[in-house]
């Protein structure tokens, strides 16, 4: 698989955190390539570099060397305010603690990104309509946070990155705060929306159990790849379902 | 823009008890303000009404020459139809009355010492029709009868240093209109307590015919206009210039707050607290808010850095943080309004009484007006300073690394 029409490709990345007279290095001149319609998975111990990969991606950090291209566009050359552009009209966040706004409704939540890209009050209305719809929570649209399960609080946090209709959606640890119930329904619900809708979804996770259903796993290991893990069918076929 | 109003308006009453202690605070700066700022309010009113019923009225019409140059002999600049003039502008309304007046210098001699004084003549009854009445300190005021003695009012000092009462006569000497020296013999008929020493040292009051007589002269160096209410000064004015035009001499006029030296500096000099204490409410507020907004910006680190993550344009989080400033000063502000005119009204009720101001023997009433024009200055005083309070929480919210908010715990 080439990299020319890669969604994300990341070229030879290290990525050093400055400690005293020292730097840790989270990331070791890491490259990896990232397909449309992929559902990938990115584990690894803790400080292995997930999420600190995942933030590059995310362009929420910048890295020490190697460069990232999202679509081709080489992240590292953007203003911030291009990049912020960049995250808010082609990037989804979810985050392991939801980072729910707890003042705003579910269905406000899901309507933020929206409001940020300035979308009108009726394609709002019509878009956080589906996205909850999507997530099974339309009937927890006026509820608060507070007064949603763990689980809920993820699947608006999916209907939230979902909503605008993101090239990739990019999800830290997304199943960490859950049982073990809602973190497979959860991943489930990733992986059907990954198909029907066609979304890249990244997401870390050092849960052994959740990569059963995940088709590429990438291994990190002190900010190196360790194995990839890449079933002949399973990319195809996201293809194939993302094309049609 | 009203999705983002209703955030920060939910922001404000994110942690109740903070908002409310927030609230407090700014509230009890406002209605602080209108408290002081309502009774210097009244005090001022007070000493404007003084000031103008003691005599200097609302408005005094001279001869422009009176401000042109320095009289040769008395009444050189005065007005000399007095009479047409005070008929032209009598007629205008909201006035209720004018007075002629002379002011003169002399000598007054008990025939043992003599000593100068500063002489008014007034018309009695038309200083009455305009409640112009001398403080007296034991007598009468003058009559308009033309038989018998020349009456008299002199001040306490002059009672005092030319050892007279009620009864007693005194020789006044004045310099008259042509240059010559003239005499009259006056009765005292009442001891006048100005307010102020020394004009009580040198005062001397008689009648208009009496004066006219010792000066020989018919002039007279003013008219004295007395309005139905104070607030209609400048309209009445305005309305006056027509009515001095084209007149045997060149008129011109001043309002009260031109001549009442005193009320400006009283005025000038409890403004300059009311400022100070303005000040430190300002800065209370500022540095108080400052700190609030900090901690909120704190507590919602993480929250920010979703905010940035999902592409919120940092002016965003910079414009949201003033708002809820804004927002909290807005409240504040309407929390301080109503306390304060509660509370106003609550004084205002009680009859309370404050201990004589210096120079007086009566208890001074504490009053609180209600001024709107304080009202709306003291709000907006708050609301500026918890937007410049919000401005460094703001700025550094906006500023936030967003990988380290993400992770901030």
């Amino acid at each position: 698989m080439s990299t020319k029409d890669a969604l994300v490709t990341v070229e030879q990345v290290t990525r050093s955190f400055p400690l005293d007279h020292s730097a840790v290095t989270a990331l070791d001149r890491l490259s990896l390539s990232i397909h449309r319609g992929e559902f990938l998975a990115i584990s690894g111990p803790s400080g292995s570099g997930k999420s600190t990969l995942l933030n590059l991606i995310g362009c929420i950090d910048r890295p020490t060397s190697g460069r990232i291209l999202i679509e081709g566009v080489d992240t590292s050359r953007l203003s911030p305010s291009q990049t912020s552009v960049l995250r808010r009209e082609k990037i989804g966040f979810v985050f392991q603690t939801f980072n729910l706004i707890p003042v705003f409704t579910a269905a406000e939540n899901v309507e933020y990104p929206l409001l940020v890209q300035g979308f009108s009050n009726t394609e709002r209305r019509r878009r956080v309509a589906e996205a909850l719809d999507n997530v099974g929570l339309s009937a927890r649209a006026n509820h608060r946070p507070d007064l949603l399960s763990g689980g809920e609080r993820q699947r608006i946090a999916i209907a939230r990155a979902i909503v605008h209709r993101p090239a990739l959606v990019l999800a830290d640890e997304p199943t960490a705060n859950l049982d073990t119930r809602n973190a497979t329904q959860l991943i489930d619900l990733m992986r059907d929306l990954n198909q029907s809708l066609g979304l890249t979804f990244i997401f870390s996770t050092h849960d052994q159990r959740l990569l059963e259903h995940t088709p590429r796993i990438v291994r990190l290991t002190d900010g190196r790849i360790e194995s990839e893990t890449l079933p002949e069918t399973s990319h195809v076929e996201v293809l194939a379902a993302s094309i049609s | 823009m009203l999705k983002f109003l209703q955030l920060a308006f939910r922001n404000v009453f994110r942690n109740r008890r903070r908002t409310i202690m927030t609230l407090l605070m700014v509230g009890g700066g406002v209605a602080g303000l209108l408290l002081v700022g309502g009774f210097f309010a009244f005090m001022f009113r007070g000493l404007r009404e003084s000031t103008i019923r003691n005599g200097l009225g609302h408005i005094q019409i001279f001869n422009a020459e009176h401000f042109r140059r320095d009289e040769v002999h008395v009444l050189d600049t005065g007005i000399s139809d007095w009479q047409h003039v005070a008929f032209n502008v009598r007629s205008a309304d909201h006035v209720r009355g004018v007075a002629p007046r002379i002011e003169f210098y002399g000598m007054l001699s008990n025939g043992v010492k003599s000593s100068v004084f500063m002489g008014s003549a007034v018309d009695p009854d038309a200083e009455r029709a305009m409640s112009f009445s001398p403080r007296l300190a034991s007598g009468r005021d003058l009559a308009e009868s033309s038989s018998g003695e020349i009456e008299a009012l002199v001040g306490t000092g002059v009672a005092r240093s030319m050892s007279v009462k009620v009864g007693d006569g005194l020789t006044i000497l004045a310099v008259t209109a042509d240059g010559a020296l003239n005499g009259i013999d006056v009765q005292i008929v009442g001891i006048v307590n100005t307010g102020f020493k020394d004009l009580d040292d040198r005062y001397l009051r008689i009648t208009l015919p009496s004066a006219q007589r010792l000066l020989q002269s018919d002039r007279v160096t003013n008219l004295v206009v007395g309005l139905d209410k104070t607030e209609n000064t400048d309209a009445v004015a305005a309305a006056f210039t027509p009515r001095l035009r084209g007149l045997s001499q060149q008129m011109t006029m001043k309002k009260w707050i031109d001549l009442a030296a005193y009320y400006k500096q009283v005025r000038t000099l409890f403004s300059g607290i009311f400022l100070f204490l303005g000040i430190i409410v300002f800065f209370m507020v500022l540095m108080a808010s400052v700190n609030t907004l900090l901690m909120a910006m704190m507590e919602r680190t993480r929250e920010i850095g979703t905010m940035l993550a999902m592409g919120t344009p940092r002016p965003w989080i910079v414009a949201l943080f003033m708002l809820e400033a804004t927002v909290t000063g807005i409240l504040g502000a309407g929390v301080g309004l109503i306390a304060g005119n509660l509370i106003g009204i609550a004084l205002n009720a009680s009859g309370l009484h404050l201990p004589p101001p210096p120079g007086l023997s009566t208890e001074m009433a504490f009053r609180v007006l209600h001024v709107p024009a304080l009202m709306i200055g003291s709000s907006i005083m708050v609301v500026v300073s918890l937007a410049l309070a919000s401005i460094l929480p703001a700025v550094r919210a906006s500023r936030l690394q967003i990988a380290e908010a993400l992770a901030h715990v």
